[in-house]
């Protein structure tokens, strides 16, 4: 993927994840206290609702791409030889995959109860 | 007559282990500029101090070096207006030193030469046999007109931290030119400029530190050049395609017949 493509992506996940963020933290923070939220039983009902585990796992992938990709940035601005700039972007590749794929599991095991209060 | 201590950092790669300062004592005169107390310090004092310079009217760029910590051109910067007993000139960053306050710029051209500093264009018999010039219209001059009033002389890019950092990085004087190039109207090679541009090492590694417009002698200001790339290179659209590029001026298309 060319790099205006990459940033592209970079930009707009920061604009979508300050959105999700700011929701996110409304719900848990404002609306209902905290201190309720964070209880076991809260949370595993939180996940239970469809389109509250749909907007978690949005929050994942758009925080993860995020996040590593400006990583990706980074790494690459420290070296600049071409096996570093290849490892560094498989690298970035499977560090998103493997943590998208262990959040989804942590939801997709909430919802169909394979974590029980 | 005053006086002023002018402090040259010294270094020979092949005989020392590390800079060294030597200091001189420069007698002073109204008007004087450091690339005059440096000549001094070498006429008289010290035969053995290496600069490099020219045109002493900030016109050609050889006399870049640190001058009390920031990027200037000696020749443009009097000894008065740095308001201190005490001058200290040291070689560039972000490139090797040759000897003294001379430093190594190959990298520097080698990196303006890569993003293709002249036009490209599709009729290739006009190019290599003029029959007339290129017409340009003065509102398109004026977008870029300022980026043309850079002579290269590498301060922009000594001052630059994403320089510092990755050696692929063309810099901002490269990426201005780049910009330059791409917006005018006579160039046809947009696609190829907004290609080399859209690299890993590329126009995104700016993070917009803006020293390289604070420290041109000339006011450029390549940070601007590098954002407005940016735009071009997200929408990878070139403001011209083959054959787009102003035409050949002759007595039909004249527009002042």
């Amino acid at each position: 993927m060319k790099e205006s493509k990459l940033m592209l992506v970079q930009y707009a996940t920061a604009v979508v994840a300050v959105a999700l963020v700011a929701v996110h933290l409304v719900m848990q923070g404002v609306i209902s206290p905290y201190s309720t939220n964070i209880a076991f039983s809260n949370i595993l009902s939180i996940y239970r609702n469809w389109g509250y585990a749909i907007f978690l796992e949005a929050l994942l992938v758009v925080v993860l791409v995020h996040g590593f990709n400006g990583l990706r940035i980074i790494l690459h601005e420290m070296r600049q030889t071409a096996p570093w700039s290849r490892w560094v972007d498989m690298g970035t590749v499977a560090a998103i995959v493997v943590s998208v794929a262990y959040g989804s599991r942590t939801i997709i095991l909430a919802i169909f109860g394979g974590v029980t209060a | 007559m005053s006086e002023v201590k002018l402090v040259v950092q010294r270094f020979d790669p092949f005989t020392d282990a590390k800079p060294r300062q030597a200091e001189y004592v420069v007698p002073t005169r109204e008007g004087m500029t450091v690339l005059d107390a440096l000549l001094y310090a070498r006429d008289y004092i010290d035969h053995s101090i290496a600069l490099r310079f020219s045109c002493r009217q900030a016109s050609c760029g050889s006399c870049g070096m640190k001058i009390n910590g920031r990027p200037r051109l000696a020749c443009y910067t009097q000894v008065n207006e740095l308001k201190g007993e005490r001058i200290v000139a040291q070689p560039l960053d972000n490139f090797a030193i040759i000897k003294d306050l001379v430093t190594d710029l190959e990298s520097f051209f080698v990196k303006h030469k890569q993003l293709m500093p002249y036009l490209l264009r599709s009729d290739g018999q006009e190019m290599e046999h003029p029959t007339a010039e290129y017409l340009m219209k003065p509102d398109e001059l004026e977008k870029v007109l300022q980026f043309t009033y850079c002579i290269k002389c590498g301060l922009c890019t000594s001052s630059c931290p994403t320089v510092a950092m990755d050696e692929k990085f063309p810099g901002p004087q490269a990426m201005a030119q780049a910009y330059r190039y791409l917006m005018d109207e006579r160039d046809e090679g947009g696609e190829r400029r907004l290609e080399a541009l859209d690299t890993a090492h590329g126009v995104w590694r700016c993070h917009f530190a803006g020293s390289c417009s604070s420290v041109c002698p000339k006011g450029v200001d390549p940070a601007l050049g590098i954002q407005l790339l940016r735009r071009h290179v997200l929408s990878g659209k070139a403001p011209r395609k083959q054959g787009e590029g102003a035409k050949v001026w002759s007595a039909a298309t004249a527009p002042h017949k």
